[in-house]
Parts: C-alpha cells; structure tokens; sequence
C-alpha cells in the first residue's frame, strides 16, 4: 500500500474528490463526480508525480440505485493500482464524458460500458453496440434485467434464493426486486 | 416483464431501402404488366435478394459520426467483407474493408458473435462456479482467466494463498504460456500461407496440453485453480511427463522458431507490416507482447509483482520496431523466458499444502477488488464487488485481446489486402475472450 500516492491525490486533486481517498492491499480508490472524469483522468495522466499512462480497464456498474463507470490506471511511479470510480450517474439517463480523449483505446471499452448498461459516453465518435445487435433495445447487464431462468433462483444452486428479496407477488414498482450494492 | 425485454427484432429502415432502389418498371401498354404488379416480377424478385446478397450498407441509417464516415465511400472505392466465418479469423470476427484497388483504406471490425453474456452469467454464480465460467472466455490459455478470477477473490477475502500452490499455479501457468505461444507462431505462419509450422506447433502443444491434463483432469477447460490455491496437488504422471518434455524443451523450439525465423518469404511479409509506434500503443491500451515489441518494458509480472514472480529470475524481452515480425520475435524469446521459469519452478518446489483453509461457502465481506495478471496476450483483469452475498455482485472481466484487436483500424490502412491476416494474427486475438 502506498501512502504516499495518497498525499499526492489528496494534493492534486482535493477539489474533486466526493470522498476520502481508501486503499486496500494494493488498491487506491478515488470517487468522483463524472462531471470532473475529464479534468480528474488528464491530471492523473500529465502530473509529474502521477502518470498514470495505462488505462487497465474501464467498467460500467449499476449498482441498483445509480450508475457508475470504474477506470482502473497504472503508473510506474507506484506499485498501487488506482481505481477511479465516477458515481452517481443517473439511472434513468446515465450519462458520462468520454476518456478517448486521452486514450483513444477507450472507445471501445465505452462502446461496451454503452452496449451493457446504456451509459451515453459523450465525446465518444463512435458509441453503437459492440456486442449485441444493432436492432436489440435493452441493457442486460442492468440489475433490473433479470434472466428468465436465473440459476440461482433455483433450488440447489447455492443459497441465495432464500436471502434474496425478489420481486414479490403483484409488487409495482420495477426495481423493488432487483439487487443493490452495499452503500459504501 | 419490463417492456424493454425480448424486443422484436425488425429493421424498418431496411424494407424502405429496399423500396427505393430503382428497378425497370413495365411499361403502361405491356400486357403483362397488367396482370403482375411489380413486386411479383421475378427479375424484381431477384434483384432484391442479390441486393441483399452483396449489399455493403448497414440497412439502417448510420448511427455515429464514424460509422457515417466509414460506410461513404470515396472515388474507386469498395467494401470487402471478411468473416465472420473465414479460416483466418482466429474465432468469428468479422471486418468490414474499405478498399481503394488492392490497399486498405479503413476497417470496421464487427464483434459480438461469439458474445455469451459471460460477465451476467458469473454475476449469477456463486464464487465457486465462476472459475469455471471464465475458462472458456480465452480458451487457449483458460488457466489465466482463472487466476485473475481468484487473484480479485483473494483479496476480497484476504486469503494468504501457500506457497506450493502459487508455484504449481506459476508452473502450470508459464507451461501454458508456452503452449499458448507456440500455438500463435504455428497460426500466424498458416495466415500467411505456410501449412508446415502449425504441425510442430500442435506436437509440441499437445505434449503441454496432454501434461496439464493429467494434472487438472482436462485438456483445454482446466478449472483448476481454487480461491485460496489449486484443486490438487503435482503427480506423478504429470512429473514424468514434464521432466522428459523439459529434456528436449529448448533444443524443440529453438528447432520450431528456426523454421520461421529463417524463413526468408515469412521475414519480409512481416518486417515493417503494421506498425505500431510506442505513443499509440499506449493511447490504445494495448498490453502484452504487442505492447512490449513497441518498446514499452510492460509486464505485470515485473511491473506489478503477483504470486512469487519476485522470486524467479527471468527477463522481460522488449523490442522496439514494432511491426508484425517484432511482435512475433518477442514471442520466441518469451518461451525461451517461460522455460527458464518453468525450470526454476521445479527446482524451488516447496513442500507443503496446496489449499488454504477456507470455509466451503465463501462469502466475502461487502467491498471491492481488482485482480490482474500477465497472460500470453496480455493483461488479463477481473474487477469484483461484492455485497456479502456468496455470488459476485458485479463481476467485470478485461480482456487482453480487445483492446489489442482496436489497434487494427489504426495498423492497417495503407497496407495491401493480402497483409490483412498478417496483422491481424499477429496482434494473437482470441475471439472468445474478445467477445465474452
């Protein structure tokens, strides 16, 4: 765990942070509006003590009450891993300023966060579904899209079904069943 | 059910296209005419299913500034479509070229044929089902996509992996890596036309693949590590196996690589073909050997230790052309590595249990973790959150090979048409953990 990576994000980006920086093993993990993703991921990238120049990862996450999109960087100058996680993007019309800007690799990364979840990348050229086809409407790795044959619905697949409070009988409102990240 | 599911799949937008293509209408005085309206006409008839046959143009709008420049085409310019079932595409990829005469001017690729679902899948697993969920994501190196998997796992539940368990995991591993990358050279020689290499590639692969067998029980899909260390320990079959393979491992290779190394019509297809300079290789995210041939000594193993990688001896082969003969090259010095590592391996073997002591139903505290590792391709991630529950609650798979595959737009214009599989399996995609 690096602690003083911690100092410097704190240094360089305390007017963007929504909460205090957390390390875990060799993770740190940021939180930010996605209105500041651009200005966040460009210090992280330029910033002589940061450069952090290899985008590892980007991720759509719904976790049943907003939508998130994860960027996970690496630096040489560090041997943590940082997560940057942009919360609280509306469910309902999740939208998020894109990072090809920075790394054109992004594209497709968002295409798939898009494809996936409906997260709008704007600044993205090219945001069309990548996986399923063009004609299809729905978002299915959204929490409220649930499998017609979920397996661990089913007896014997673990014990979730008896913890899990599913969408109980004539209940109205679409997302009372669906399952929610721990708040945090 | 919501509204949204289970759409009906129509296109609208291709029936008008089709309307509006202009056809020989009959004449008023022609008797014929009368009697058939056009849409029966069989020349009407024909015309459309070639159109649909050979027609380039998504029939639907273009949706994106890109996808609008990409499908208008310039003077003397064509489409050529490639796949997705074309022997040359290492799974089902499909890439729409844009030509001008025999050069390439742009490139779509289309994915999404081989798309599982795989990461809603896992999502409604529990822990345990999910390694063997994932290993059928890069099937010809599944042990990697395993250890990512329990890599994240691991640290959620800050699991203390022994030590016997992470050597047979790096043993297994770089003996796979070995297979993995023979497979490539064998593959990429059959893309260009040369049919002899694949045949070594596949006896020198089957010894590896026959040895993983009798240790895990399976021959490609392994689910063979565990959250917490691997399921089984080293046996005796497997030794045997190993020793005699390792016997004749170097001289084997050095043999196989000779075969293309020298090979003057394979060296000059490849030397200068797509190249891929450092600053866009990292702009495009690319990982792995593709990355390192650009110059950039990344690899996970040295860059973000894992397992007991800081313990092993091995370098980590960079080169700096960047064109499609580099990215080959490094992968015949990363085998010489990996049997290097294979070798320190058995001779650094501690003793002891290979299992961590866990509890047969896992349920990781709420939290999250990122877990990555340095697969043949690349850099492998899988980021978890967990909600406490025994299943992941968002379980995010990264693979290597698509951001690797993006580089193709930009590696190939400029390039004749017949270099398209040279680049492109030299880049060593694998379509099913592209497409998930």
């Amino acid at each position: 765990m690096d602690r003083t990576l911690k100092a410097r994000l704190e240094a360089r980006l305390s007017d963007h942070l929504r909460a205090p920086v957390y390390q875990r093993h060799d993770e740190t993990e940021i939180r930010i509006e996605p209105g500041s993703v651009p200005e966040v991921l460009r210090t992280l990238h330029d910033a002589l003590d940061l450069r952090f120049e290899i985008l590892a990862d980007l991720a759509g996450v719904d976790t049943g009450v907003a939508m998130q999109v994860v960027y996970h960087l690496w630096s040489p100058m560090t041997s943590d891993w940082l997560r940057v996680i942009a919360d609280g993007i509306s469910r309902d019309d999740p939208r998020a300023p894109s990072a090809t800007f920075l790394w054109i690799g992004a594209e497709w990364l968002e295409r798939e966060a898009y494809d996936m979840y409906g997260i709008v990348f704007e600044g993205n050229r090219d945001l069309r579904r990548i996986f399923m086809p063009p004609d299809y409407t729905s978002f299915p790795l959204r929490k409220d899209f649930l499998l017609p044959d979920d397996a661990a619905r089913s007896p014997g697949a673990g014990v979730r079904h008896v913890e899990r409070a599913h969408v109980s009988a004539g209940a109205a409102d679409p997302a009372a069943g669906i399952r929610r990240a721990p708040a945090s | 059910m919501p509204a949204h599911q289970h759409a009906p799949r129509t296109s609208p937008a291709r029936a008008t296209t089709r309307a509006a293509r202009p056809h020989p209408q009959p004449s008023a005085d022609d008797a014929s005419a009368r009697q058939y309206s056009s849409a029966d006409d069989p020349r009407v008839m024909l015309d459309r299913q070639v159109g649909a046959l050979f027609e380039p143009i998504p029939p639907y709008p273009t949706r994106t500034e890109r996808e609008g420049e990409f499908y208008s085409l310039g003077d003397g310019e064509m489409f050529l479509n490639v796949g997705p079932h074309h022997p040359a595409t290492h799974g089902v990829l499909r890439l729409v070229l844009k030509l001008s005469g025999e050069q390439i001017v742009d490139v779509d690729p289309v994915l999404g044929y081989l798309h599982r679902g795989v990461e809603k899948i896992c999502e409604n697993s529990d822990y345990y089902h999910v390694i063997d969920q994932v290993d059928p994501l890069e099937y010809v190196s599944s042990l990697f996509q395993e250890w990512a998997a329990v890599l994240s796992f691991e640290k959620l539940m800050d699991v203390q992996v022994p030590r016997r368990a992470e050597y047979i995991r790096v043993l297994s591993g770089e003996l796979l890596r070995i297979a993995s990358h023979t497979l490539f050279m064998g593959f990429l020689a059959l893309d260009l036309g040369g049919l002899t290499p694949i045949l070594y590639s596949f006896i020198e692969r089957d010894e590896i693949v026959e040895m993983l067998a009798a240790l895990t029980g399976a021959r490609m899909l392994f689910n063979y590590f565990r959250v917490g260390g691997v399921n089984g320990d080293l046996n005796h079959e497997f030794m045997s196996r190993l020793g005699d393979w390792m016997t004749r491992a170097a001289k084997q290779t050095e043999a196989q690589a000779g075969l293309l190394n020298e090979n003057e019509i394979f060296v000059r297809r490849m030397r200068g073909v797509g190249v891929l300079d450092r600053a866009t290789a990292l702009r495009y995210g690319v990982t792995g050997g593709n990355l390192r041939a650009s110059g950039v000594p990344f690899d996970l193993r040295r860059a973000h230790p894992y397992s007991v990688y800081p313990e092993l001896d091995f370098n980590i082969p960079t080169r700096d052309e960047g064109d499609s003969l580099a990215r080959y090259l490094i992968r015949v010095d990363e085998v010489r590595e990996s049997i290097k590592i294979v070798d320190q391996c058995l001779h650094n073997m501690p003793d002891g249990p290979v299992m961590a002591r866990l509890p047969r139903l896992i349920r990781p505290r709420p939290g999250r973790a990122w877990g990555a590792c340095e697969g043949p391709r690349g850099m492998l991630g899988v980021y978890t959150i967990s909600d406490g529950s025994d299943g992941p609650f968002r379980f995010r798979i990264h693979d290597p090979s698509f951001l690797n595959l993006e580089t193709v737009p930009a590696l190939l214009p400029g390039n004749l048409l017949a270099d398209t599989m040279a680049v492109v399996s030299s880049l060593d995609p694998v379509m099913g953990g592209i497409d998930k």
